[in-house]
């Protein structure tokens, strides 16, 4: 009892901290191999040659594999069901590279160290192709971008136009209208643990995988596309995971280990260095946007006119959903009696791009929440006023998809952070003009709960009473290190009267569980969440229906609680009862739901930074923040709280220091390690506070809806507005580095 | 025979005897430098762990001079009362070494051979005119910092800092990507003393501007003789912006630069002066 909306301890906490738990790196099986890639150098050439005699030579290299010797199956790795189509663009190993980090080849050793030293060995010729290494030169030369099968390789990828009301008419009827650029980087995600993978020969003839991912069914999806193996013989498991936010969401080395474990009969793994991390997986997309506002002298946004341009790099991954996601996103904050938005994605000569927290909703709030406070600062309203002025109230309807938001309370995030903030008095302080400049800012986010309606948003969850009293939850579970487990483990605890550490969760395994989507789009709380507790109280109801047996009682009047099942006749304990049942030689009570949804409300925050500026450094210190937050009901605080503390550090590094910076000459990644690309350490992150706004969402699990990726989306055009306030600036590239800070002063 | 071999010598006569050996040596100190990922290794020849060697560890204190054996980590310079009250810019460069983990290991002898452009503890021992005492196979000599090579085989075995009475005041500052575990972008010594208010025998030494520290004679002359005033400063920051304008004339880097030594200048000045960075007397703008 009373397991949900409590602190509880993450169920693997103690395993994790006391450094039990074996990640895939710390994984290794007897006779296991291992693989090395070789990378490109160069952002788009042919591979004319590849001569890997020297690495052949050396002891212990089991053999190298490149697009001639590998299957030329074109994929696409952010499928996540067998049959979806999308764009097929990519290879293992394919004849032309496209961006530097681009696979060429494979070296297989006894050792790690000895198929490292091998990939060194090898030389490759390339013929060098013409590069496109900027989103704008790409939107410059529409078409085909190089060889390759139409409709892949031809820019844009994706071109998404929508027109709500009439915007022409508002801006001509505008009293104000101003016209902002925003940029953004491409940011990486740096997880502490690198990519990896290990793979291995089953009985049957089957391969097994096991990779740290954020879905198994993706998983066999991918590689059953990627090398021709029926998904019938892939069985897949995910291990623990050390951190994703969404880099993790496409198996990158899957098909590499796959095909290779099914070649040699031999497990091999693949664990990448950080380099390779940086350079051959996924990113952020770049964005370049330009939002224009018609506002009434009142603060009232009349009409929006944004165009987008995403740099989704050199495949398409799920590139193509970017610009039909910020517009989703976009439309959901703020009332707009008319819209215009006209968003694409490109491929350019870069290092692909892919889910990321968030998934393309820090871009298009960068854009429109810096554009609204230069808006606002023009009509010369206070930035917490306009926002009020314009935010959707509950269960509007938005006007993409025309469906509701549900019990959003944007307002609430709003007006009860800005008095906790003491926004009022600190932004009616006298403006700094010494070196030291401080400057308050807020930016509001919406963000989705699950894939409805776009996916068959549904899951399915299997539970079942085991001898010793503890509860089996069956399900596609990917705990990414946000506690997911712990957090349906509270849910169905409660349910149950039993405690989150007594429900026993298995970790995704395509051979055990029904299909799932997987963990992303912000549906593990608000969707498996609440598959679970309608599972749960499913198999509450079996075991009332025994325990009245057992107890001599009607049904109705047992409660489970404490781990009991208790009437006024008697009580026993659910190990008891499995016992007693056990002995009659019954099955255990069991139950499985599918549950489908129906809706995607919205969960909204409300962001407030304060910032110090020394204005001869250009450095940014965030001297206080606080995270106001719409999540229906936090079913565990802590981890709520935790994942806005991980957002904010995320997304002050957006704000100020995070670019992989690629070189627009010669598409090299400047910053491909810790020690080029900044992070936002301990010593930059403010004092946090968090306010949870929790008022219900009537759809979600108790009330809950989500929180992780919303989280992040505010946090950089909050400081970039608090720094834009302490200097009377209009930056608006991101990340504001120094020498942007002192240019514009 | 072409190989590396490993020798944990605990005495710096036993460094010496394998000076007179013939093969190559390496040094290898806190291997903050010298281990990490990508970096060429020495094939063959002796890798000499300074590790094991008390000579070479420790601060005291040796009649005219501060001596800092060659081998101290950088936390223990960051700690040493001493050397805080006597040189605060080594300590505080010191303090601002990379993180925790990375001064517990490095140390200032590694620091000065491996002469990276940022190398935080370079500027503080420059502008104190530290001499280093060298050891190679012709014997130990005093070289002045300014004078120092690195080349194979020659060992660092200590540090002499000159140690007037009364101590002259110093401070240093850098500039990374952010506070902590970040390589300077930009760093800043001072030393001077103050006669009746007056700044004199002031020394400026910056780093990262070139591939080796670099003496700011310029704005040395112009607060050097003069009261700290607004006035003053004003010509400080002129001067310390034209320095990074001689210095780097063509790198992109360097409208940033060129403003943020003041700040970094500033910022010395106010700390060797017991002010606040926020007073007043630092407000106008270069
Ligand atoms: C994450 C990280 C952060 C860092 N941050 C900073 C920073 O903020 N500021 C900074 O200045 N540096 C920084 N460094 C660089 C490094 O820590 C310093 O240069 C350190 O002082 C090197 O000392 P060491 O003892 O580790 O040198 P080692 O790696 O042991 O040696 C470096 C070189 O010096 C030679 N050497 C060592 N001792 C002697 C001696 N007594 N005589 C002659 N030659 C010698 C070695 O042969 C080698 O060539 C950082 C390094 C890392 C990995």
């Amino acid at each position: 009892m009373g397991q949900v909306h409590q602190r509880v301890p993450l169920i693997d906490g103690a395993e994790k901290v006391g450094g039990k738990l074996q990640y895939l790196a710390d994984m290794t099986m007897p006779g296991m191999v291992h693989g090395a890639l070789v990378l490109s150098p160069r952002p788009h050439a042919r591979v004319v040659s590849l001569n890997a005699a020297a690495a052949l030579a050396l002891p212990g290299v089991i053999g190298v594999w490149w697009h001639e010797t590998v299957p030329q199956l074109r994929y696409n790795s952010s499928i996540w069901y067998v049959g979806q189509v999308a764009l097929n663009d990519e290879a293992m190993f394919a004849p032309v590279v496209r961006h530097v980090g681009d696979r060429v080849a494979v070296v297989v050793a006894r050792t790690a160290a000895i198929a490292c030293a091998a990939a060194r060995a090898i030389t490759v010729e390339y013929a060098d192709l013409p590069a496109i290494l900027t989103a704008d030169a790409a939107a410059a030369n529409p078409g085909s971008v190089g060889e390759g099968e139409a409709p892949a390789f031809c820019n844009p990828i994706d071109h998404v136009k929508f027109v709500h009301g009439n915007p022409d008419a508002a801006f001509a009827a505008a009293d104000l209208v101003v016209e902002t650029l925003v940029s953004t980087p491409r940011s990486h995600h740096c997880a502490v643990e690198p990519h990896a993978c290990l793979a291995y020969p089953e009985k049957g003839g089957r391969i097994a995988i096991v990779s740290p991912c954020q879905s198994v069914f993706a998983v066999q999806a991918v590689v059953a596309q990627a090398t021709g193996i029926a998904e019938a013989d892939l069985h897949v498991m995910k291990s623990p995971i050390g951190g994703s936010f969404g880099g993790k969401a496409e198996p990158v080395l899957d098909p590499i280990c796959a095909f290779l474990a099914a070649t040699l009969g031999l497990p091999v793994r693949i664990v990448l260095s950080r380099r390779e991390t940086f350079v051959a997986t996924r990113t952020r997309s770049a964005m370049q946007g330009r939002m224009r506002i018609a506002m009434s002298r009142s603060g009232r946004i009349m009409a929006r006119d944004t165009v987008a341009l995403v740099d989704v790099g050199a495949y398409s991954t799920g590139g193509n959903y970017l610009p039909g996601s910020m517009l989703q996103r976009l439309v959901r904050l703020y009332d707009v009696p008319a819209e215009r938005y006209d968003g694409r994605a490109v491929y350019t000569n870069t290092v692909p791009s892919g889910a990321f927290r968030g998934y393309g909703s820090p871009q298009i709030h960068a854009l429109a929440e810096i554009s609204l406070d230069l808006a606002a600062r023009e009509l010369g309203i206070d930035p917490v006023t306009i926002r009020a002025r314009n935010l959707v109230a509950p269960d509007a309807i938005e006007p993409w998809q025309g469906l509701s938001i549900g019990n959003g309370r944007g307002l609430d995030c709003l007006s009860r952070g800005a008095a906790m903030f003491d926004w009022q008095a600190r932004w009616a302080r006298r403006r700094d003009t010494g070196r030291f400049r401080r400057g308050i800012g807020v930016a509001a986010a919406t963000h989705i709960n699950g894939c409805y309606p776009g996916e068959e948003e549904a899951t399915s969850v299997r539970m079942r009473l085991l001898p010793g009293g503890m509860v089996e939850l069956v399900s596609a579970l990917h705990d990414l290190g946000c506690g997911s487990d712990t957090t349906l483990a509270q849910i169905a605890a409660e349910v149950l009267g039993l405690k989150a550490h007594q429900i026993g969760i298995t970790p995704a395994d395509s051979d055990l569980c029904p299909y799932d989507l997987g963990t992303r789009a912000s549906r593990m709380t608000y969707i498996v969440g609440e598959a679970v507790r309608r599972t749960a109280l499913a198999l509450a109801g079996e075991i009332r229906v025994r325990a009245a047996l057992a107890l001599n009682e009607d049904p109705g009047r047992v409660r489970l609680e404490h781990g009991l099942a208790r009437s006024e006749e008697g009580e026993m304990s659910l190990a008891a009862l499995a016992d007693w049942m056990i002995g009659r030689g019954q099955t255990l009570p069991a139950a499985s739901e599918t549950y489908r949804a129906s809706g995607n409300p919205s969960s909204f925050a409300a962001h407030f930074a304060e910032v110090e500026v020394d204005t001869f450094t250009g450095r940014v210190a965030v001297t206080d923040y606080l995270a106001a937050h719409d999540v229906g009901l936090a079913i565990n605080p802590m981890l709520v709280e935790g994942q806005i503390h991980g957002g904010i550090q995320i997304g002050i590094g957006y704000a100020l220091y995070e670019d992989v910076a690629i070189d627009p000459e010669t598409g090299q990644m400047r910053a491909d390690s810790f020690a080029r690309y900044t992070l936002a350490n301990a010593l930059e992150m403010p004092p946090l506070k968090v306010l949870l706004v929790e008022e219900g969402e009537p759809s979600g699990p108790f009330g809950a809806k989500a929180v992780g990726e919303i989280a992040t989306v505010p946090v950089a055009p909050a400081i970039v507005n608090a720094v834009n306030h302490a200097l009377n600036t209009r930056l608006s590239d991101l990340p504001l580095l120094p020498e942007r800070i002192l240019a514009a002063l | 025979m072409n190989m590396l071999t490993v020798a944990r010598p605990r005495s710096l006569d036993a460094i010496s005897a394998l000076m007179s050996d013939g093969r190559p040596l390496h040094f290898i100190a806190g291997g903050t430098d010298m281990l990490i990922a990508g970096r060429l290794r020495p094939k063959d020849g002796i890798l000499v762990d300074l590790g094991q060697v008390a000579e070479l560890s420790g601060i005291s204190v040796v009649g005219q001079h501060i001596r800092i054996g060659a081998a101290t980590t950088v936390a223990r310079l960051a700690e040493d009362p001493v050397l805080a009250a006597r040189l605060p810019a080594l300590s505080q460069a010191a303090a601002e070494c990379g993180a925790v983990q990375i001064r517990n290991r490095a140390t200032i002898g590694g620091n000065i051979a491996e002469a990276a452009p940022a190398a935080d503890l370079l500027p503080p021992l420059w502008v104190a005119d530290a001499r280093l005492e060298i050891r190679d196979h012709d014997g130990s000599r005093l070289v002045a910092i300014a004078d120092y090579i690195a080349s194979p085989g020659r060992l660092i075995t200590a540090i002499l800092l000159p140690d007037p009475d009364p101590a002259p005041k110093s401070g240093f500052a850098k500039l990374g990507s952010r506070r902590e575990l970040t390589i300077s972008k930009l760093n800043l010594a001072m030393l001077m003393r103050q006669e009746g208010g007056r700044i004199v025998d002031l020394r400026i030494v910056a780093g990262a501007i070139g591939p080796r520290p670099q003496r700011l004679k310029l704005a040395e002359a112009a607060l050097g003789g003069r009261f700290l005033s607004p006035k003053a400063l004003q010509l400080f920051a002129k001067a310390l912006s034209d320095e990074v304008d001689t210095a780097i004339p063509t790198r992109s880097s360097r409208v940033w630069k060129r403003r943020a030594i003041v700040g970094l200048g500033y910022d010395v000045i106010a700390a060797m002066t017991g002010h606040s960075p926020r007073h007043p007397l630092f407000a106008g703008a270069a």
